[in-house]
């Protein structure tokens, strides 16, 4: 499995390439139906501007529901991202570079599709520019700074335009290399869009510490996204169940947990469809996991002491709140599903070095994370708004409905759908990352072992 | 600084000198036999010291007894010695696990540390006999022990501060086996025996080195998950729970990983000194300090995180008993004592490490982790400190009414403070004369791994990265 | 003597939980007063009804001696309101006068003020508001229609209190204690809902404040609401009712 293959140059553009310049037979029927549903997604978002929230299932107190749920869940996978590419490459990891693309295109339009969800559910969504644009400045009225709905677009503008430049500076070698290889319209988009890429030594050098000092730079910003967006929950000091301190950081490792396991399910899909066997192979699902152990288990760290501090106060209400979560119908099904598919079932079946090398059970552990962080964030949205007040007048549960659920899907099949787009233009594993990883690596004997080794720099 | 730092640019990331093992294994035992007329000096003052803080802490005990408003100063103690000596072993065993070759040479020095985990012990003791118990005058008192019986964080901490200490132990020792027997090979004298007696047999074969790797990675775990148990504990039963609506669920991870931080600084320290009174330049690279000149970085980042989320939701929570912690933890009269905390734990460190060069130059370094062990044990105590002095009789209540008085430290207070401190003081640099402070086969196993090699136009290192 | 000056006023409401007999005319009032849309039998099972005012029934006691209580919940106009910071277009902000008013132009619809909220007295309008044609005329001209998508809530009846200042600053003379009534304060048949000026000392609502009946709702967030309540008193049992809805 360790064992490495010397791959040729001319090998690593023609299969990674393939996506560009030999279109697969399975891209165009999959982009028409995936392109049909995003339509459908639309008009209902259309429908639902145009007729009011009324068609969603909302009501009094459960003011935020699917959509607000939907929206942490795709900023939480943006967090793939940078966790891959910037953390790995700060840290020298060699395993992160077949990942890096896929990660960070994961990280752009998973943000642009989270941003949609808190516009379409505000109630007059025509007049956003209230909220995002510093207007009307003559009558000395700002958007209100001190609101966490304020903090977020901005956290999230931030981190977006901070990974579509690291997206684009990783992308510019193999912009340069697909310039050289189209003709044509292709050649003439690709030749914009290189930059002049020539590949000599100040421009690789450029390319270089771009790429390391937007890591650095994006990682607070990493970190600051996820934060904020946990304090639009844990300020509110009256909903039990979202007032905690440790909201943050518990929303930053989930956020982690769930964004890394969406790029194993990405990473198994590449592999699949575009056999990408030589590049993604079974050591970099197994670096994942090893990660993702760690990552998981930190966050059921966290997962813990919330609930414990939750009962911590000993208050009445807060306990109740815990009781209706955990063990009343419907919250008691989505909580066991929750914690068996977040951390009960994958982590254990990772422990096995089987498990980790075997692409499948990869695949299919990774889409159980993420239905369990989706859940989880459901069970800490919706719960804590439909608690038992002391108000009577105000008890409700709440019940999605088929538009939300419609917008929801929608959600999936544009995202998987703008990254089937990209890859018909833009190889989705870096291919001088791949060329880099086989000059870097290289074995050495150790008495009668054959053993991989890498190089370091000696700066 | 600035000149050295630029002088051994060139070093980072230098490979080991290609020499034989059996002279690593020399030299470096070399290095514990002797020790020169400052060191004795030193460890006298430090002796007497430590004999003075724990004098302190029976003459408090039985002087003040069961007045827990009085008890603050050790309080802080405990968690901060269990910060320093407590996680600095950790620093050893994480990048081990990740396969990193620049933590080679301070895994030794790193495990010594859970030597002075006794330090911590001693603190403990009278602090668990002082601790109110759940329930008094038929209230519960708010804790993580929700149902559990009466007693429970007075057992379980001091169950889990001895099991820390012994899975230190034991850490230590199932990876100095090699170097036991290099002692018993290569050393006379007492070190010779004790080597022999303490290798138990150690040839070196596979199975005995599959065994080890085992061993450590089993310790190592177990270790790691007592601390964070044992700080979950330590922060919330002997800090929050003493204060009545102060409910902050991020204060044991805040409080573990400022762990983290003295742990790495506490490191940076011994490595320096040792580095530097037992002439280990050649063994000990420039690049260790980098790296732990990174990880501290980092540590300092998320504790500032970590406080502020916390803060946040306080500040902007604003309800009666959020507000009542705020005052009661960082204004009032403990708000100097939070400010210079900042300054030296967060704000100094932050702009010292951030440049390459303060990483690189092993002084620069050295001053900054002293700044923040400083910073460190002045936000201990204003974290307990006020946390203990709120009188018994108002502990049951929904929240703080009254900010209480703030105890301030009386002579024996400090000696036991400087104490504690020369107690691991004492207690590392006791044991440099017994064991080297760098682990011979790890020295060894990276001359193994790392050759220099000719890159292109320049220098590299190639790294071998066994399974 | 009034002693207030103009634009020193600090409205709020003293509510007597003694005197209420839970007849829900406030409610009816308020309906008409403020132009809400009508609560059809459809929104109050999708639990989407509005009503600015409402009149809250508990349980006191346990059962053999359990009691039903009632008590009238409106918005509190805190002075510490959580729902102010939190809304990113200041669609909700305190003003001079102590209330909490909402700008129905500004709401852009977050919802984000009314999870905030622990007295849960915010509406969001989900549908556009619709009125039979027999009701049209019944419209007050006074009170803007909100469209959907935006939230509202009590106002304290802020177009009275503009109307009769208005009145009193062009004719020269403080606003007389009693003068400004909100809908539901004239309707109350027992004068349970009493409204005013707290900054003057010497109106009623001032001098009701200081009963030692009184408490204010949910007193553990920290809001320091502008309504108070006056708590009941039972013939056996001195002070009560009030205690278990403010302390859950």
């Amino acid at each position: 499995m360790q064992q490495r293959r010397e791959l040729d140059q001319v090998y690593i553009n023609r299969k990674l390439l393939n996506g560009q310049l030999d279109t697969p037979k399975w891209w165009a029927p999959t982009v028409t139906f995936l392109g049909v549903v995003v339509v459908i997604g639309l008009v209902v978002i259309s429908i639902m501007i145009n007729k009011g929230l009324g068609v969603t299932g909302l009501s009094r107190p459960v003011y935020w529901g699917l959509f607000i749920t939907t929206f942490v869940f795709w900023v939480g996978i943006s967090h793939a991202g940078i966790m891959i590419s910037a953390i790995l490459r700060l840290t020298q990891a060699e395993w992160r570079r077949p990942v890096t693309r896929a990660a960070e295109l994961l990280t752009v339009f998973s943000l642009l599709t989270a941003l949609v969800f808190p516009l379409i559910h505000a109630g007059r969504p025509w007049r956003i520019a209230y909220w995002i644009m510093p207007y009307d400045i003559s009558r000395g009225i700002y958007p209100n700074i001190r609101s966490p709905l304020i903090m977020d677009p901005v956290a999230i503008g931030t981190y977006l335009t901070g990974s579509t430049l690291f997206l684009y500076i990783a992308l510019l070698p193999d912009l340069g290399n697909l310039r050289d290889r189209t003709t044509g319209w292709q050649n003439a988009m690709y030749t914009v869009l290189a930059l002049g890429w020539r590949g000599n030594p100040r421009q690789w050098k450029m390319q270089t510490v771009g790429g390391i000092l937007l890591s650095a730079l994006m990682l607070p910003i990493f970190v600051s996204v996820h934060s904020i967006v946990s304090w639009d929950f844990a300020i509110a000091s009256a909903v039990e169940g979202w007032h905690s301190t440790i909201f943050a950081p518990y929303f930053v490792i989930g956020a982690v947990h769930s964004g890394v396991s969406a790029v194993v399910t990405m990473m198994a899909l590449m592999r699949w469809l575009w056999k990408w066997d030589d590049f993604i192979r079974p050591e970099h699902f197994d670096a994942l996991a090893r990660l993702l152990i760690v990552v998981a288990t930190g966050w059921l760290a966290f997962t813990f002491l919330e609930l414990t501090f939750a009962l911590y106060g000993q208050d009445a209400p807060e306990i109740a709140l815990r009781e209706m979560q955990m063990f009343q119908w419907p919250w008691n099904m989505l909580f066991i599903i929750f914690f068996l598919t977040a951390y009960l079932i994958p982590v254990p079946l990772w422990l096995f070095k089987r498990v980790r090398n075997n692409i499948a059970m990869m695949f299919w552990t990774s889409i159980l994370v993420n239905v369990g962080m989706w859940l989880e964030r459901f069970l800490i949205i919706v719960p804590g708004l439909a608690r038992r007040t002391p108000f009577v007048y105000t008890w409700e549960a709440y019940r999605p409905s088929g538009v939300e659920w419609m917008i929801f899907i929608w959600a999936f099949a544009w995202v998987t759908f703008l990254m089937l787009l990209f890859s018909r233009f833009f190889p989705l594993v870096p291919l001088f990352e791949a060329k880099e990883s086989q000059v870097f690596t290289d074995d050495v004997m150790i008495g009668r072992a054959k053993v991989p080794a890498i190089v370091r720099e000696a700066d | 600084m600035a000149s050295e730092a630029i002088a051994h640019e060139s070093e980072h990331h230098a490979p080991p000198p290609q020499v034989d093992a059996d002279v690593i294994a020399r030299e470096l035992i070399a290095t514990t036999t002797g020790a020169s007329g400052r060191f004795k000096a030193w460890a006298w003052i430090l002796g007497i010291l430590s004999i003075a803080g724990i004098v302190s802490l029976i003459v408090k005990f039985t002087d003040v007894g069961d007045d827990s408003t009085k008890w603050g100063y050790v309080a802080a103690m405990v968690s901060f010695l269990l910060s320093v000596a407590g996680a600095a072993p950790m620093i050893a065993m994480a990048p081990v696990m990740a396969k990193a070759n620049w933590v080679r040479p301070i895994t030794r020095l790193a495990s010594i540390f859970s030597f002075a985990g006794v330090a911590t012990l001693i603190m403990l003791i009278p602090l668990v006999a002082i601790l109110p118990p759940l329930v008094t005058e038929g209230a519960r008192r708010r804790t993580i022990w929700y149902m559990a019986p009466d007693y429970s964080p007075h057992f379980w901490t001091t169950l889990g501060l001895v099991l820390l200490l012994f899975t230190g132990l034991m850490l230590f020792y199932s990876a100095a086996l090699p170097d036991f027997a290099s002692m018993r090979d290569h050393s006379t004298g007492w070190r010779q025996r004790l080597g022999k007696r303490l290798a138990r047999g150690w040839v070196g074969t596979d199975v005995q080195w599959r065994t080890l790797r085992k061993r450590i990675g089993m310790f190592g775990t177990f270790y790691f998950l007592i601390l964070v148990f044992v700080n979950f504990l330590i922060s919330t039963d002997f800090g929050q729970s003493m204060v009545p609506g102060w409910r902050d669920a991020i204060f044991p991870m805040y409080h573990t990983i400022s762990g983290f931080q003295a742990g790495v600084a506490g490191v940076v320290i011994a490595l320096y000194f040792s580095r530097r009174f037992m002439k280990l330049e050649k063994y000990v690279h420039l690049d260790a300090f980098w790296s732990l000149g990174r990880l501290l970085f980092a540590l300092t980042l998320l504790w500032v995180y970590f406080f502020y989320s916390s803060f946040i939701v306080f500040w902007y929570g604003r309800s009666e008993n959020d507000i009542a912690t705020l005052n009661h933890q960082i204004k009032g009269p403990m708000l100097p004592v939070f400010l210079v905390g900042v300054i030296l734990i967060w704000f100094v460190p932050w702009w010292m490490l951030i440049w390459n060069r303060v990483r690189r130059g092993t002084s620069a370094m050295v001053v900054g982790s002293f700044i923040i062990l400083i910073g460190l044990l002045l936000d201990r105590i204003r974290i307990f400190v006020p946390a203990w002095s709120v009188p018994g009789d108002q502990i049951h209540q929904k929240w703080l009414e009254v900010t209480p008085e703030v105890y301030w430290p009386n002579i024996f207070d400090i000696l036991i403070i400087a104490g504690g401190i020369s107690l691991v003081a004492l207690i590392v640099m006791l044991m440099t004369r017994v064991i080297p402070v760098l682990s011979v086969w790890q020295v060894q196993e990276f001359n193994l791994l790392a050759k220099p090699i000719k890159y292109v136009r320049g220098h590299a290192t190639l790294v071998a990265k066994p399974d | 003597m009034a002693t207030a000056e103009f634009g020193s006023h600090n409205w709020g409401m003293v509510v007597d939980v003694d005197k209420c007999i839970g007849c829900n005319a406030c409610v009816i009032a308020c309906q008409a007063e403020n132009n809400i849309p009508l609560n059809t039998q459809d929104r109050v099972e999708r639990a989407r009804s509005i009503s600015w005012i409402r009149v809250e029934r508990y349980w006191e006691g346990d059962f053999p001696d359990a009691k039903a209580r009632f008590i009238p919940i409106m918005c509190q106009h805190c002075e510490n309101a959580p729902c102010e910071p939190v809304c990113p277009v200041y669609a909700t902000y305190h003003n001079s006068e102590g209330m909490n008013v909402q700008v129905y132009n500004r709401c852009v619809g977050t919802r984000y003020c009314a999870n905030g909220c622990p007295y849960i007295v915010r509406f969001f309008n989900y549908w556009e508001p619709v009125w039979p044609k027999s009701l049209r005329n019944h419209l007050n001209p006074d009170v803007t229609i909100r469209s959907r998508g935006i939230m509202e809530k009590c106002s304290f009846c802020v177009h009275r209190i503009r109307r009769v200042s208005r009145k009193a600053r062009s004719e020269g003379h403080e606003v007389a204690d009693g003068a400004v009534q909100t809908a539901c304060s004239s309707s109350c048949p027992t004068s349970a809902l009493i409204f005013g000026n707290f900054n003057d000392p010497n109106s009623k609502v001032s001098q009701m404040k200081e009963d030692q009946r009184h408490y204010t709702l949910l007193d553990q967030f920290g809001t320091d609401p502008n309504v108070i309540y006056l708590a009941k008193i039972d013939a056996d049992k001195k002070v009560g009712a009030g205690e278990a809805a403010s302390h859950g």
